[in-house]
């Protein structure tokens, strides 16, 4: 498992996520890097069901599932507090179990609507490194662009940093300066598939929020 | 007639003993034995214990307690009130002594033997010849026909009378001891009146489709209709498939082949000893044979439906019971199952007995087969007991643990057999092309003595070797040493310098020996340089690839300049790979200055002038180049 930085690409004004996405596409082509496949992260989203009958003071609990085309074998599911749980894809039965109410009970989980968010695009391979260009939708609405970089030889931030910066420089520009927090945090630590995905949620909290706050002015 | 008078009484000399003479002096006799007493005073005599030790033991013991018991029934007075029940109870174990030494009579020969009485077994053929003779008196032919008649029935007669004396000392039961004996190391089961047995690898893990199963039959021939020379007979025979017959074996042959030979271009080649075993030999040697027949033909058909789906650059050839590959260039493996059935070989020609045969390739191939029937035995349990099952504990863990997509790939990819028994088939040639490239330059070259350290511990993939190059006589300093390490892998070798560079060479043996030659030239500088720092020396210039002088048919020549402690000598040293060593000498002189600047130059500048001249190696004493090194500098450092 290498070093994983992910970042949000700015979409200029006047310009259409698809012309950006193809612009990202051609200067990684031209650097070198090869096509191989496609990749895709997706998030979902559940919530508690609070008793009828209790009352709750406490925020509802938020239990977030994804899926990384990357580590196949693997489901994702992360907690509001932040606990990270890595489990085989069979979690995904015990999820649909537990959102599906049965003889007249309440399920203990319910899936929020319209919540699932998904990073979808081309996987470029450049020697060492892999490049991914998602673009995320959610529920079928354009929302960003996420560029993920990876470093496979070296699991340690603090050893690989420069050598990343300068590739995602060549193409991304002042987009990439600084480590992602998540990574700047943990710099000499070993970097953890679980970390990958806490990226990607973060961001995908990110766009969430935006949308939040858009509604109004729309 | 005098005497007359005198009586002389004869009486008989007592045969017997005296038992008492009376006061009146009459004398009471025992009473001579009868033939009974007779006997058993004699069989007295006989020691029986000396004979059998062993039973000594036991029958005096019994003796023993018998004589006990005689005493303290003479000692104990009989109003003792269990009495009865003590009589009783010896009474019994008296009874159950005696048994014992009836059974032990009966079972034991020893003690006694029960003889055939001779009987006269002549008699139905003396009525026979009889009958002949009477007939013969009057017709001759009839006779004749009758004779033959006669000693046809007689033969009948003499074997029934033989296979009756025969059933008699062989037990009936060996049959089925023989078969008890098979149930434990074969499968049989009861087919109808018949037993059939079960040979294939089936339950080893096996999925060949050919079945073995063969047929376990009562030997009806007598053991004296046996053919001589063998002296095994069971009562048992076991009939193998035809297919099976015979034995067989694969042949791994790594092979040299020169371009313009094709590769269709092979012949079968057969030890002649092989391929026969005995007609009559046991039943598990021949199950045995026959096993390893049907292994033969799995491991061959396995390999060859892999030859014909596996791609490579250069196709595989499987042609009839022959698998070609080209492991490297011009080398050739080839694989070829041997089926000998045994039955034509007396015809055929005698065949050349050098077999290039590779046995440590053919181990490997059972081996890797023997793998395979064993993983497809020996699944990983599932971990929940209700998830799916054939699931590894790797690829279990893969999800939890984050497995990347490349690692799944990687866990997911195996080997078939012929890839891995080519890949250890070109570790095994690059091994000894390895191995000879060393031995040979180590012989050719004196100098610098190379020494191969080879690892004792290899796989069949890989294995290590350490190179040292040292100079004789100067070994024990560490500074003079050179060493390399090669790691030979399955198509590549890899060589670690001493400073730890890392350098990737193919297999052709000629980079490897370009290799050493150019670390042998490396190592007379380096050997100089660590002399001179010695001998208290100074290094002027060390170039490591001098670009002066002869060119080099590869790489490059280095060369060493060394000045004298008191400055005024300087040697150059030059080593190629092939130009060879070249040391030469200067030695600035005062002639050589202008004689009117002597007084006025520092001594120190003289050393600008003169010229070198090239010291002729041969001439100096010294068994190798270090030696006559050390001699140079110490002799050209002594003071003018």
């Amino acid at each position: 498992m290498g070093v994983v930085c992910v970042y949000a690409f700015p979409v200029p004004e006047g310009k259409s996520g698809q012309q950006v996405v193809d612009s990202l596409q051609k200067q990684v082509e031209l650097l070198g890097a090869v096509k191989t496949g496609n990749f895709s992260v997706d998030c979902e989203t559940y919530q508690a069901n609070t008793q009828a009958g209790t009352l709750t003071t406490t925020p509802q609990r938020l239990i977030h599932v994804l899926h990384n085309s990357e580590q196949p074998a693997s489901c994702f599911s992360v907690l509001d507090t932040g606990t990270t749980l890595i489990a085989d894809v069979l979690f995904d039965v015990l999820i649909h179990k537990l959102t599906s109410g049965k003889a007249g009970k309440e399920a203990f989980y319910q899936q929020r609507k319209g919540s699932k968010m998904e990073s979808k695009g081309p996987r470029y391979e450049l020697s060492d490194f892999i490049i991914k260009i998602g673009s995320v939708s959610m529920a079928s609405n354009f929302k960003g662009i996420l560029v993920e970089v990876e470093y496979s030889p070296c699991s340690v931030p603090t050893e690989c940093w420069n050598l990343m910066r300068e590739l995602m420089q060549s193409f991304m520009g002042n987009v990439a300066e600084t480590p992602p927090t998540l990574v700047k945090n943990k710099m000499d630590n070993f970097y953890l598939p679980g970390d990958t995905i806490n990226q990607y949620l973060e961001h995908f909290t990110n766009f969430r929020k935006q949308t939040v706050m858009g509604q109004p002015i729309r | 007639m005098a005497l007359a008078g005198v009586t002389v009484s004869i009486e008989a000399v007592h045969e017997n003993q005296i038992q008492e003479v009376t006061l009146d002096g009459q004398e009471i006799c025992v009473p001579p034995l009868s033939m009974s007493e007779c006997l058993a005073k004699s069989a007295q005599k006989i020691d029986f214990a000396e004979e059998d030790g062993e039973e000594k033991g036991k029958t005096t013991s019994e003796e023993e307690t018998e004589a006990q018991e005689k005493e303290s029934s003479a000692f104990q007075p009989s109003l003792w009130p269990w009495d009865s029940v003590r009589n009783k109870l010896k009474a019994a174990y008296t009874e159950t002594g005696v048994l014992l030494d009836v059974l032990n009579i009966a079972k034991e020969k020893k003690y006694m033997v029960l003889a055939h009485v001779q009987q006269d077994t002549n008699e139905p053929k003396s009525a026979l010849q009889i009958l002949a003779k009477k007939k013969a008196f009057g017709l001759q032919s009839i006779s004749s026909g009758l004779s033959t008649a006669a000693s046809v029935l007689m033969g009948g007669a003499d074997r029934l009378k033989k296979s009756q004396q025969e059933i008699g000392n062989r037990q009936q039961t060996e049959f089925h001891f023989e078969l008890h004996n098979l149930r434990q190391n074969w499968r049989l089961k009861k087919v109808g009146n018949s037993i059939i047995g079960d040979l294939s690898y089936r339950s080893a893990g096996s999925r060949f489709w050919q079945g073995g199963t063969f047929e376990v039959t009562k030997n009806t021939m007598l053991p004296s209709e046996q053919v001589e020379g063998t002296n095994t007979h069971s009562a048992l025979e076991v009939v193998i498939p035809s297919e099976l017959e015979g034995s067989s074996y694969v042949q791994v042959e790594v092979k040299h082949v020169s371009e313009s030979t094709g590769l269709m271009h092979a012949t079968l080649k057969l030890p002649n000893s092989f391929g026969k075993y005995p007609a009559d030999a046991h039943w598990q040697t021949k199950l045995e044979v026959a096993q390893n027949v049907l292994f033969c033909k799995e491991l061959f058909s396995q390999l060859a439906r892999e030859a014909t789906q596996l791609k490579s650059s250069v196709p595989h050839v499987v042609v009839g019971n022959q698998i070609f590959t080209n492991i490297f260039p011009s080398v050739q493996l080839s694989i070829i199952l041997c089926h000998a059935t045994g039955k034509g070989d007396e015809k055929s020609q005698p065949r050349p007995p050098k077999v290039e045969h590779n046995h440590v390739l053919e181990h490997s191939l059972h081996q890797l087969l023997r793998e395979v029937h064993h993983k497809t035995l020996h699944l990983d349990p599932p971990h929940p007991v209700t998830a799916t099952f054939g699931m590894t504990k790797r690829r279990r863990l893969a999800g939890p643990s984050g497995m990347s997509r490349a690692d799944l790939k990687e866990m997911s990819e195996s080997e078939t057999l012929l890839e891995q028994i080519i890949k250890q088939a070109r570790h095994e040639v690059l091994r000894v092309r390895t191995m000879t490239t060393i031995d040979r330059l180590a012989s050719t070259i004196p100098d610098p003595q190379i020494m191969a350290h080879w690892s004792c511990l290899n796989s069949s993939l890989q294995s290590n070797v350490k190179i040292i190059i040292t100079s004789n006589g100067y070994d024990g300093l560490r500074l003079t040493w050179q060493s390399l390490d090669l790691e030979i892998g399955t198509d590549s070798i890899k060589v670690v310098t001493k400073d730890r560079r890392i350098l990737m060479l193919s297999f052709l043996e000629k980079e490897l020996e370009d290799l050493i030659r150019w670390q042998v030239s490396q190592h007379h500088i380096s050997l100089s340089q660590n002399l001179a720092r010695l001998m208290g020396w100074q290094i002027l210039s060390y170039n490591g690839c001098s670009g002066v002088g002869e060119m080099e048919d590869f790489a490059t020549a280095s060369s060493i300049q060394l000045v004298a402690p008191n400055n005024d000598r300087m040697l150059s040293i030059r080593s190629g790979i092939t130009s060879g060593l070249h040391v030469y000498l200067k030695i600035d002189s005062k002639d050589s200055l202008d004689p009117s600047l002597t007084a006025l130059v520092d001594p120190k500048w003289l050393n600008l002038s003169g010229t070198f001249k090239e010291i002729d190696m041969e001439q100096i004493d010294g068994r190798n180049f270090a030696a006559k090194l050390e001699f140079i500098m110490a002799m050209v450092k002594q003071k003018r």
